[in-house]
């Protein structure tokens, strides 16, 4: 085991102490974690090889059953099809906007602190309040279409097939785009935070070295910060990633527990609800939770190859 | 270290298993308070009493929650009378009510699999069987026996929807709709008797006034249905036991109903930018609609200024009159705390008198036939007469609506307007469903 | 929304710019002012028309008029008086979990943070990787155990509905790992000569550490209140009828029909359920941020 290496210092006196102090202070979270997260990932698998009641609890040892069915599923393929969906273009569009913003919230420039505020302040409003707020303005007469309207724009949205009064979040083809279009709005923030964070660990002198060369900023950017911003990068996308595969509450907030319209909202851990709370099928939704979890983690170990090996953060 | 974990991960599981361990969750829980105190069962308790030892409600005391859903201040208002009359007729039970907020049926469902619903309820037709099921409904075949309760005076297509496989009454009908046409005065005078006269109304109603369409229209079955029976078509066998979908008549019932949109005359509330066609008629959206009788109370509450009519709707291709119906009913949960009071409250509003009560607030129809017609609802009362249910044939019925809805949605939405991927895709669901 | 960079990996792109004059400088920062400043009011425009629509009539609502017309209450005194549970209800809902789960955030977090930190004891690293290998098990997956858990456990009824929450909300890993972090940039010496005074582990972490660490606890408190008052998952799951959150009781709102779309009263929950939010933004804003950047982990 790993912590059998000492490379300690010599063992000081009350060392008994120290460890019974150390036991006592980790004591509770520990037990919530072992229980609520450890224990309830395990208690997971052992609940999704059985036909689970939600009330008379397991009746049938199924094995790999409700597995099998997930993969067969058309609704859950349609659902881990959004899920990926939403995540590959959400997560690098985030990720563009977030270090944008960064880089400029950087730059000397007056009013920075109002800036970076301003532009965080989207990620600060619960999910539920801001997808409320969306569906209103994206409603068929909601703002945007009376503002796109007012400023002459319906001949290019006409060339795109949309009408003046389109329906953005309750037609199928617009549905998830728009969803995509919220959460890179209220996310980027977060992100260039992230990124901040990131940019701030870039020495000066790399950059006055690049200014002796004669490279300018845009050069300076592409060559110097953007490699160097390598482990900023892999954490945002992770982050964006997992976050990604989780869409919910937008989900469920525009298209209700039946991922409408026609599925285009239905997401993974939205379908795991409905398995769960419509099709009464615990045993069935906690298979989906597992796939779930293997959908992330492989992703994550995807991302790890992308990116080279992963930062120590 | 090893050891400790090791510790830690047995002390875990252990708490885990005993806390979910199989068992616990048959038997049904221990005398929960479930917020209702002093019940003190002066009849024999419902499940355990033979026949013969006689059940009198009137010597019953107690308390019993009502867990209900709300659509309309209308709605409350009735049922606030109807409590009052019962409270006057057995002054012993006392009615607590818990106004479920939000997804009533999600909401429900924890309940039932925290073991504590309330100890009477409303149980939409739509879910009934799954939720009969599962096993959270208390049969009450004993309750009903021991009473001489007569439940012959329910519409037979009402009462046999909350039957189990079993043949047992897993709850009592507590009103009925049906759905019927709702028409904008101002801009309809005459209804049209016929799906022809129908469309051909549509066609020169089409751009008047501010109407986004002339028919506000659902993409799914909660309405579909009602056409598609009325063009000749079916859903499933009388038995409910094969998918007739794929017949001829059927497809070619949808296809017509998909063509209402494709030729503009109808669009769905959604693209109205609407909640539902009532909001749509009530704001002038649409001139023609097909509701219930929810509509009503809604319309009074929200619209009252907007001139509408209800008529029965339109003959199609079939020659008869038909339409849908929808019925909920008061059930009582196997882990119900109070099952007797709550039978109590049951018997009573879904009694003549209670339905007569309830319904005279003008939100509902009766479900049973000797209880007086409100007024302003004579075309619902009139399709009670020819109407076939409107959802809850079979087991994971929502499987099936949903997969017509996404199907149908994917047709219009992408213009394509072709009814063969509704009907496969809804073929699918059923014969899925079935083999469950 | 505009996309600034395309974010291609390859690195020795040639640079398309034609290099640029001082002129081209001062016009290119007042241009890029501009840009910051259209940003940054897109960014308050939603927030801007929910407050306003919150003082319209539905008809109203959906004109593109910036002042109301007519000018009414009527959305809010429907959301104070009409709405079920209560908006008083509902604001003291959200306000009661978060500080419960703020306050065990902090207690807990900075135990565990300190000794992970600082003492020395068996298994201290593998027991820090189980903390940090919570965060990859997604809370989803944990929704059909924990629901049957807690359902067998009485925890779905009344009041307890709370506790359930709070039990899943009550520590997060990345508490314990900010204020870790933060413990082990304090210099020995301080609690060095803390305990040659002779105090103990106890007293030398709640008299010295403590104090020491409380930028990071505030960064801790501001990210678990934010997170909490915002939750929409475990309460969507646990929560029902008067226990509900802000957050819950619009989606709630929204599914009971009729109501849905009657947009004013619900614009004027969504100022409801975000002002505290953003007067919390306003006042602790570095904490905001220092928070998010140090923690990665949003809510």
């Amino acid at each position: 085991m790993a912590a059998a290496r000492r490379v300690q210092p010599p063992p000081r006196i009350g060392a008994r102490q120290e460890a019974i102090a150390g036991y006592a202070l980790i004591a509770i979270p520990m037990a919530l974690f072992l229980v609520l997260n450890i224990g309830s990932f395990l208690f997971a698998g052992y609940i999704s090889v059985f036909d689970w009641h939600i009330r008379r609890g397991p009746e049938e040892f199924l094995g790999i059953a409700n597995f099998q069915r997930a993969l067969g599923d058309p609704q859950f393929q349609t659902a881990i099809r959004n899920s990926v969906y939403y995540t590959v273009i959400w997560v690098p569009l985030t990720m563009a906007v977030g270090l944008f913003l960064a880089v400029v919230v950087n730059q000397k420039i007056r009013g920075q602190t109002f800036f970076r505020a301003a532009f965080y302040f989207p990620a600060i409003a619960s999910s539920a309040a801001i997808t409320t707020v969306w569906i209103f303005l994206m409603a068929p007469d909601g703002l945007f279409n009376e503002v796109r309207t007012a400023a002459g724009l319906n001949p290019l949205f006409q060339a795109l097939g949309y009408g003046p009064n389109h329906n953005w979040i309750g037609d199928h083809r617009t549905a998830m785009n728009t969803v995509i279009a919220l959460n890179v709005w209220t996310t980027s923030g977060t992100f260039m935070l992230f990124y901040l964070a990131s940019l701030q660990s870039i020495s000066k002198e790399v950059y006055e070295a690049a200014a002796i060369d004669g490279a300018d900023q845009w050069q300076a950017f592409w060559r110097i910060t953007f490699p160097l911003l390598r482990p900023g990068h892999f954490f945002v996308a992770t982050v964006g990633l997992i976050g990604g595969l989780q869409l919910f509450d937008q989900a469920v907030f525009a298209g209700g527990p039946n991922g409408d319209p026609a599925n285009a909202l239905m997401t993974v851990v939205l379908y795991l609800y409905n398995a769960m709370f419509i099709q009464i099928d615990p045993g069935y939704a906690a298979a989906i939770g597992i796939v779930l979890f293997v959908l992330i983690m492989s992703g994550t170990l995807i991302q790890r190859r992308l990116f080279g090996e992963s930062p120590a953060w | 270290m090893r050891r400790t974990l090791l510790a830690l991960w047995v002390t875990a599981s252990l708490v885990i298993a005993a806390c979910a361990g199989g068992d616990g969750a048959t038997t049904a829980p221990e005398s929960e308070p479930a917020g209702s105190p002093g019940t003190s069962p002066a009849a024999s308790p419902g499940e355990t009493a033979g026949g013969g030892g006689g059940f009198d409600p009137a010597s019953i005391t107690g308390t019993a929650t009502l867990g209900q859903w709300e659509s309309s201040p209308s709605e409350r208002d009735a049922l606030t009378s109807a409590l009052e009359e019962f409270a006057a007729a057995y002054p012993n039970v006392t009615v607590e009510q818990e106004t479920v907020a939000g997804d009533y049926r999600a909401q429900m469902i924890t309940r039932f699999g925290a073991g504590n619903p309330p100890d009477l309820f409303y149980v939409n037709a739509e879910y009934a069987k799954d939720w009969i099921d599962e096993g959270f409904l208390l049969p009450l075949d004993d309750y009903i026996a021991q009473q001489g309760f007569d439940t012959s005076a329910y519409f037979e297509d009402y009462l046999n929807i909350f039957k189990g496989d079993d043949g047992k009454i897993y709850g009592l009908p507590k009103d009925g709709n049906t759905i019927a046409m709702a028409y904008n005065t101002d801009l309809v005078q005459t209804p049209p008797a016929t799906i022809d006269e129908l469309v051909s109304l549509a066609e020169s109603l089409k751009g008047q006034g501010n109407l986004k369409a002339p028919l506000c229209l659902n993409p799914g079955l909660d309405r579909g249905l009602a056409f598609l029976y009325a063009q000749g078509g079916s859903l499933l066998s009388e038995d409910n036991s094969a998918s007739q979908i794929t017949t001829p008549e059927s497809t070619a019932a949808i296809q017509w109903y998909m063509d209402l949109f494709k030729n503009g005359l109808g669009m769905t509330a959604a693209d109205m930018g609407d909640g539902w066609c009532g909001e749509a008629l009530g704001k002038g959206d649409a001139a023609i609609v097909f509701e219930g009788g929810w509509l009503v109370g809604f319309m009074k509450d929200s619209f009252p200024d907007t001139p509408y009519a209800l008529a029965e709707m339109p003959v199609g291709s079939s020659g008869e009159k038909v339409t849908i119906s929808y019925t909920a009913a008061y059930g009582i949960g196997v882990d119900s705390a109070n099952p007797d009071p709550a039978w109590v409250v049951a018997q009573y509003l879904a009694g003549p008198e209670g339905m007569a009560a309830w319904t005279g607030g003008g939100i509902a129809v009766p479900s049973r036939s000797d209880v007086p017609v409100p007024e302003g609802f004579d075309a619902i009362v009139a399709g009670a007469e020819y109407s076939r249910p409107g959802s809850g044939f079979i087991r994971g019925y929502n499987d099936v609506q949903k997969a017509f809805q996404d199907a149908f949605t994917l047709e219009i939405q992408n213009q394509s307007f072709s009814a063969d991927p509704v009907v496969a895709a809804t073929d699918a669901a059923i014969q899925s469903a079935l083999s469950r | 929304m505009t996309v600034g960079t395309t974010a291609t990996p390859r690195v020795d792109t040639p640079a398309e710019v034609a290099p640029v004059g001082d002129r081209g400088r001062v016009w290119r920062r007042r241009l890029a002012y501009v840009v910051l400043i259209a940003y940054a009011l897109l960014m308050m425009v939603p927030f801007a028309w929910t407050l306003i629509t919150s003082f319209k009539t539905l008809p109203d609502s959906f004109r593109p008029t910036i002042i109301p017309d007519p000018f009414t209450l009527q959305a809010w005194e429907y959301a104070f008086n009409t709405l079920e549970p209560s908006i008083v209800r509902l604001l003291a809902n959200t306000l009661g979990l978060a500080a419960a789960v703020t306050v065990s955030n902090l207690l807990l977090g900075s135990f565990a943070g300190y000794a992970f930190a600082r003492l020395r004891f068996p298994g201290r690293e593998l027991l820090f990787i189980v903390v940090l290998a919570t965060l990859m098990i997604p809370d989803q997956l944990r929704l059909v155990p924990i629901y049957v858990l807690f359902s067998q456990a009485g925890l779905t009824q009344g009041v307890l509905q709370y506790v359930a929450v709070w039990l899943l909300l009550a520590i997060s890993a990345t508490s314990i790992f900010l204020l870790r972090q933060y413990f082990l940039t304090i210099p020995r010496d301080l609690e060095e000569a803390a305990r040659i005074d002779g105090a103990g582990f106890f007293t030398t972490f709640w008299r010295v550490m403590l104090p020491l660490a409380s930028p990071a606890l505030a960064a801790v408190a501001v990210l678990q209140f934010q997170g909490t008052w915002n939750a929409f998952f475990w309460p969507v799951v646990f929560l029902r009828d008067d226990n509900a959150t802000l957050p819950l009781s619009l989606y709630l709102f929204r599914q009971s029909g009729g109501f849905g779309t009657n947009w004013p009263p619900l614009m004027a929950v969504v100022v409801l359920a975000t002002v505290p939010i953003l007067v919390l933004y306003v006042f602790f804003q570095r904490y905001f941020v220092e928070g998010v950047a140090a923690s990665g982990v949003k809510g």
